[in-house]
């Protein structure tokens, strides 16, 4: 299955967007990874201003990398791969994140789902996969989110906030992000439901680790995502 | 006591001119300002005038009223000021956005 998703990767048709902010421990690993297991893909990495190596540890061979000078936020550098990926052809966008909490396994059946032409968007679910050590703090704070976009959007999911998104840009070449900052997880569901997107959630494999819980968000930075959410709505 | 009066209307002029004078007011925001402005004067010059208004408005005392006000003209300044802040993060982030495309690299 792999071997066709690979060889139908002609001219750049798959990206994997890559958002990067301060994960010079993990970086290298996370891209080596993808590129031998994908190396047909287009793999682009958005560097939102790290303070630390994360830009010269990224620029391994053949990756795309682009830097913002001041950095902006994981939605704003999402954004920035998205558009350069439609700039260079692709019709397939696969957001992944860089801190290594994601398994580059799943985006197999990921892109193999959106090839199917019945779905326009795979959203990630950490709830229906093998989730390692996930916090019960977390749990709750994710069953909340689920609550909190159900309420906005009306569309129910079993997780709302997962990083993991496979999209069919090429359908949706309007799809995007405004919210800058980690608002934009609650936006994507909204620009589901406003684009009449065709969705469905696959499972996917969370790695938690002490490195990747000690960079998670807080039940402060939650609040502060709610209010951007709501101000975003209200300037729209 | 004059001195002290003298004082809040010359603050008070400053701030009339740095508003009412900036090319972006549209003309019922110039209004409203020099409005604002006439009554705030007559209010420091007699603040006698501001217990009259605070009971048409049924508010306690002219003390209140003013106390009132300010908090709305605050709070309308910030969410003023928030939104105009908003607007230029999007300016920047474009900006941003298309320098980061342009200066892509494909590392080798």
């Amino acid at each position: 299955m792999l071997k066709v998703v690979l060889n139908d990767n002609k001219n750049n048709e798959i990206a994997i967007v890559i958002p990067l902010y301060n994960e010079e421990f993990v970086i290298e690993g996370v891209l080596k990874e993808l590129k031998s297991m994908y190396p047909q893909f287009a793999l682009i990495v958005v560097d939102d201003s790290s303070n630390d190596n994360s830009y010269s540890k990224a620029c391994l061979e053949g990756i795309f990398l682009l830097k913002h000078t001041v950095n902006l936020g994981q939605g704003a550098a999402l954004q920035t791969g998205i558009e350069y990926a439609i700039e260079l052809g692709c019709k397939y966008v696969v957001t992944f994140d860089s801190d290594g909490q994601h398994d580059p396994k799943d985006i197999e059946s990921f892109v193999n789902r959106l090839k199917m032409g019945d779905i326009d968007i795979v959203l990630g679910s950490r709830f229906l996969g093998k989730t390692q050590n996930m916090p019960i703090s977390k749990r709750y704070l994710l069953k909340l989110s689920r609550m909190f976009t159900w309420l906005t959007t009306g569309l129910w999911l079993t997780d709302s906030h997962n990083g993991f998104r496979a999209i069919n840009i090429k359908r949706f070449p309007n799809f995007e992000i405004k919210q800058n900052r980690m608002a934009h997880a609650s936006e994507i569901i909204n620009i589901i439901k406003t684009l009449e997107m065709r969705y469905e959630e696959l499972p996917c494999n969370i790695r938690y680790s002490e490195y990747s819980m000690g960079k998670g968000q807080s039940m402060w930075n939650s609040i502060n995502i709610v209010f951007d959410y709501f101000v975003g709505n209200l300037m729209k | 006591m004059i001195i002290i009066k003298l004082f809040l209307i010359i603050v008070l002029s400053i701030i009339f001119i740095l508003f009412a004078f900036s090319t972006k007011k549209r003309t019922f925001q110039k209004l409203f300002v020099v409005f604002g402005y006439l009554v705030l004067v007559v209010f420091i010059v007699d603040p006698g005038y501001s217990d009259k208004v605070a009971h048409l408005f049924s508010i306690g005392t002219g003390k209140d009223l003013v106390l009132y006000i300010f908090a709305a003209i605050t709070s309308l300044i910030n969410i003023v000021l928030y939104i105009g802040s908003k607007g230029h993060d999007s300016a920047i982030t474009k900006i941003i956005r298309e320098n980061a495309k342009k200066d892509a690299k494909k590392c080798r």
